[in-house]
């Protein structure tokens, strides 16, 4: 006779045929641990991704706003799709309404399709197959993909289900499984196959994230920690990851660094190689990731007119979305384009869970003292260009190619900017030229090793500025280290990462070095700053 | 039965719409009501649809309209009116030629009466006007359409969109839609990049063409339909995009070079009207169809400039471009042209013209003063201006322009309305403003284009683009023109004339070779 355990009873211990005494596994209520791993997944592990696929998707309740989703081919599944992706603002909320989803669903799967309990671990396929989906699209749902399908196909699914759930459930005398409670009808085995279809489907969704794309979480991450100005917490996400590297990763790192005024301390903490990202565009092709941080950086490296530029393109190109209306907000407001700014804030207004940030900017618009006290914004006027040009002149992306080819800038952040580019690019005529007003002073880290490397080709070097000889030594050994591997600089580079993480003469030697060939082969081409 | 849901539904917003007496306590306000869009002391077309207004915050608007023939209409709202179309237009039908005093009451922390205001009730204004609805302007599009707006109501329809659904294969931009005497029985818009080439229809028939050439310099672009003949003059431009860094005016459209050429739509023939090294475009033809207008730019820094490093050189002097307004004879016998003449020498002044309009009773030349260049629609020191011809007086429509964008203008076909596109509500986003032009020569006040939702403007995010005002509704059906655009590869237009477009295989500067138009190079 089968024997059934309920939580909080002792557990039942049996003799086998053999004499030994083994332990019976309970049987457990399935559907609601489900529930639990989904909102686990959708709240905490996934949920920074979720997050960005909301901030780079838009809603709002009038159809007119939205007419440019609901004229397209399901549309209208899309629109009520946004309408719960917006819930993902906090994530928290919006993973209770996904595992809801997902669990209710899976329910109705396992009832509509008459399971018994012995086909019962079947029910899990189609939200397994689901969750499969979106970790596989990972970083494309905050680029180019239809955000509206995350909730837009569970919501239809379990419409579906539900209809024919309560068809079924009209005419069949079948009893429902239950939902909540302990499936009476289940033996362990059949209750353990369901439990290890949940550890398949979520262990083999973990480990595949893990291991095949463990850049998705981090790099949105990095943008939740961008929308928040909390620059440790990019700062400790890059570094803990420092050796995935994606240009995503390094351009919000970059920004972090340039807003605590580290840039020319800090950048090569972390590894700057640029592995290939899965990513795409709408019509399926492979992208490069310039998107996913173009804006942001155009921003904080204060090129008003350049994100405003490319803010407009991406919202050309795949529509409204919050982070960009909420940039060319900021935009607006810093150039004093007081109806812009309130046309885009009243756009925003429309759209769930905005009002904070709706609120904090309508008592910027038109008061520059509150700009002016806005450390953000104050930072940005100090890098703001003298005078005009043409994003053409340089080399793209703009915010590279202008600090490149910087000769005047409004404060120091600036010039220390153009060092930190031209050490990246390893243009090193450019950069002695740029360090001449820090003589007499004792330039940044980076700086510092960045000189000591030139000093073999202009000894002057060392006597224009203070603090060099500590640098000097310390390089005349690292180089010595690194020497041996200097023939196959390609082939060691990730295995000297360790050890020389942080110290420029390796990046200038060992580091992006795909760049640094396609740079020198394409050296009379103004395109293509990597 | 459907009628009986939509009374129902009918009955139940209405149930739901908050509705005010006048108040009868108030405190009167100096000034005039805060209404967005603004509508104060305007001339407006007896065929106007309603003129609906916001004011912002407020908790309740009513407003009296009291025409001086003893007509009144009460409207009232939460803090927008919605105006029954038909009291309108029984309003202005009966006001047609008087005055509206306009009495706004609003309620923000009680109720206030404003300063009244007046509307004019003018002439009517064709029903139709016609635009391009698109992001502003940068290098990208995608989801963009030509749609038509009736005047009259708020029905807006697509006369073509492109592609909702994002495919490369068939991503397509559609621009410069002109029609022939503001009749929509000949029309027609360019297609660029997939399925490209220009569609020209003819009632409710459409079919695609492809004026290219190696004798013509580019495709054509800024169209002309003439008046009486089946002909159609363009501009032919190679032209680039700039995007400033540090400047007020965000973009720089700029040609590198441009000339005239004219199509003849029923031989599909191609020939230059004048190609020489200076930078002529935006032709349009006198309503006698006798004359051809266009602006004109010599650019000396351009001289002996190969092609190869046009754009850069063209984005250093971008600023010092100054195009003239000229005209040249046409002879509808003989299709020859006369000697290019100089209307407005705006260069002398460092000021630079483009997009002229001939008014209806060819008496007027309107046209857009910018400080330089040819894409006044990203210059805010672009204005219209208009030329009387019969005394040769130019003079700013000071009532009509703004400190903002005001640019690419068209008549009514009476003559007594202007709509152009001005970005004076944000700075960024243009939109449609109609403007009345009395017979004296004056412009009055511009207001916008009217919509049901008053707040449509703000929470629009493309730009109206060249408005162009038409009669009569399109013919021709969105589903014909996509069919024309994806399924024919369009006939390739003959080059005629012996007027040819070379190259300086040294120089790379083009050179006009033949003198039958009286256009004589200016270089050899």
């Amino acid at each position: 006779m089968k024997r059934t355990a309920r939580t909080g009873q002792k557990l039942p211990v049996t003799k086998h045929k053999s004499g030994r005494t083994g332990v019976r596994l309970p049987i457990l209520p399935v559907l609601p641990i489900l529930f639990v791993l989904t909102y686990v997944w959708a709240a905490w592990y996934y949920g920074d991704v979720l997050r960005m696929a909301r901030e780079r998707s838009f809603w709002v309740a009038a159809a007119d706003q939205m007419d440019f989703l609901l004229g397209k081919e399901f549309g209208g599944l899309w629109y009520i799709g946004r309408m719960g992706l917006q819930l993902f603002r906090y994530p928290w909320l919006g993973g209770l309404v996904l595992a809801l989803s997902v669990s209710v669903g899976t329910w109705c799967v396992g009832y509509s399709m008459r399971l018994s309990a012995k086909w019962r671990w079947l029910q899990y396929v189609p939200a397994g197959a689901y969750m499969m989906y979106i970790a596989y699209e990972g970083i494309n749902w905050f680029h180019e993909n239809e955000g509206g399908i995350i909730l837009g196909i569970p919501f239809c699914a379990v419409l579906i289900l539900l209809i024919w759930t309560a068809l079924i459930a009209s005419f069949s005398r079948k009893r429902m499984p239950a939902l909540i409670g302990i499936p009476k009808d289940e033996t362990r085995w059949q209750n353990g196959a369901q439990l290890l279809m949940l550890v398949a489907i979520f262990g083999t969704q973990v480990a595949w994230t893990e291991l095949a794309r463990p850049y998705t979480r981090v790099i949105a991450r990095e943008n939740v920690c961008l929308l928040n100005s909390d620059w440790k917490g990019v700062m400790e996400v890059a570094r803990e990851n420092a050796d995935i590297s994606h240009r995503p990763i390094a351009a919000m790192y970059a920004i972090a660094l340039v807003e605590t005024e580290q840039i020319a301390d800090r950048m090569y903490d972390i590894r700057l190689d640029y592995d290939s990202l899965y990513l795409h565009s709408q019509s399926g092709e492979h992208s490069l990731s310039l998107n996913l941080y173009q804006e942001d950086c155009d921003y904080y490296a204060g090129f008003i007119e350049t994100c405003i530029h490319h803010a407009i393109e991406r919202m050309t190109m795949i529509g409204p979305n919050i982070h960009s209306l909420e940039l060319l907000t900021k935009c607006s407001i810093l150039r004093g384009e007081t109806e812009a700014a309130y046309k885009y804030l009243r756009i925003l207004d429309g759209v769930p869970f905005e009002g904070k940030f709706v609120k904090k900017y309508t008592a910027y618009v038109g008061d520059s003292a509150m700009v002016a006290d806005d450390p953000e914004m104050a930072l940005i006027r100090k890098l703001e260009p003298i005078h005009d040009s043409f994003e053409n002149n340089y080399q793209q992306p703009t915010f590279m190619g202008y600090n490149l080819a910087l000769v005047e800038g409004r404060s120091k952040n600036a010039l220390l900017n153009s060092l930190a580019c031209c050490m990246y690019t390893k243009v090193m005529p450019a950069f002695i030229m740029r360090t001449a007003p820090l003589e007499g002073q004792t330039p940044p880290e980076n700086v510092c090793d960045a000189l000591c490397l030139m000093s073999s080709k202009d000894p002057g070097i060392m006597k224009r500025f203070n603090g060099l000889d500590l640098h000097y030594s310390l390089m005349t050994s690292r180089i010595a280290e690194m020497k041996p591997y200097m023939k196959d600089r390609q082939r060691y580079a990730r295995e000297l990462f360790p050890r020389f993480k942080g110290y420029y003469p390796y990046y200038y030697f060992f580091g992006n070095l795909k760049a640094t060939k396609k740079r020198s082969e394409s050296a009379s081409s103004s395109a293509g700053v990597n | 039965m459907k009628n009986h849901i939509c009374l129902l539904i009918i009955l139940a917003i209405t149930a739901c719409t908050k509705s005010y007496e006048v108040p009868t306590q108030y405190s009167d306000v100096e000034g005039q009501a805060p209404m967005y869009p603004d509508y104060k002391d305007v001339v407006i077309p007896q065929n106007i649809a309603p003129l609906n207004f916001m004011i912002k915050d407020a908790e309740g608007l009513v407003v009296v309209f009291e025409g001086d023939r003893g007509s009144c209409l009460t409207v009232s709202g939460e803090d927008r009116i919605d105006i029954d179309s038909a009291e309108w237009r029984n309003l202005l039908t009966a006001e047609r030629g008087g005055e509206i005093k306009v009495s706004v009451y609003a309620n923000l922390d009680g109720w206030k009466r404003y300063a009244s205001h007046s509307l004019t009730v003018a002439e009517p204004i064709d029903a139709y006007l016609s635009y391009r609805l698109i992001e502003p302007g940068y290098e990208l599009y995608r989801q963009l359409g030509l749609y038509q707006r009736n005047l009259e109501n708020f029905v807006q329809n697509p006369i073509y969109e492109n592609n909702r659904e994002y495919e490369e294969e068939n991503n397509h931009c559609v621009n410069c839609h002109n029609f022939q005497n503001y009749d929509t029985k000949r029309m027609l818009f360019h297609v660029r990049a997939q399925h490209g080439g220009t569609i020209l229809t003819d009632g409710d028939k459409c079919r695609k063409i492809q004026i290219k050439s190696p004798d013509i310099l580019a495709a054509g672009v800024y169209p002309t339909w003439h008046p009486k003949m089946n002909m159609v003059a363009f501009s032919t431009n190679k032209t680039g995009q700039v995007f400033h860094m540090f400047h007020r005016e965000k973009i720089e459209v700029v040609d590198e070079a441009s000339d005239l050429i004219l199509y003849d739509v029923d031989k599909n023939e191609v020939r230059n009207i004048i190609a020489t090294p200076d930078f002529e475009t935006f032709p349009c033809w006198n309503p006698a169809g006798d004359k051809l207008y266009f602006c004109s730019a010599h650019v000396r820094q351009m001289e002996n400039v190969p092609d190869s490093m046009a754009a850069e050189v063209i984005s250093h002097y971008y600023d010092s471009v100054y195009y003239d307004l000229k005209c040249m004879s046409f002879d509808m016998k003989s299709l020859s042209f006369g000697k290019p003449e100089t209307v407005v020498n705006a260069s002398a002044s460092h000021k630079s013209i483009t997009v002229p309009r001939i008014s209806p009773d060819g008496r007027y030349i309107l046209f857009t003063l910018g400080d330089y260049g040819q894409f006044h629609i990203w210059h805010k020191s672009s204005d219209l201006w208009v030329m009387d011809l019969n005394n040769d007086s130019a003079y700013a429509l000071k009532e009509a322009n703004s400190p903002d964008v005001d640019s690419y203008h068209t008549w009514s076909s009476n003559g007594r309305w202007i709509v152009f596109a001005s970005r004076r509500m944000d700075g960024n986003y243009s939109r449609a403003h109609i403007a009345y032009f009395d017979k004296g020569g004056k412009a009055h006040k511009a207001f916008c284009m009217p919509q049901r939702d008053p707040e449509h403007n703000i929470l629009l995010l493309k730009s109206y683009n060249v408005p162009e005002l038409t009669k009569n509704a399109v013919r021709v059906n969105p589903e014909a023109l996509r069919r024309c655009i994806y399924e024919t590869a369009g006939d390739t237009a003959r080059f005629t004339g012996n007027i040819k477009r070379c190259i300086d295989g040294n120089t790379g500067a083009s050179l006009q070779v033949d003198g039958k138009t009286g256009a004589s190079p200016k270089k050899k």
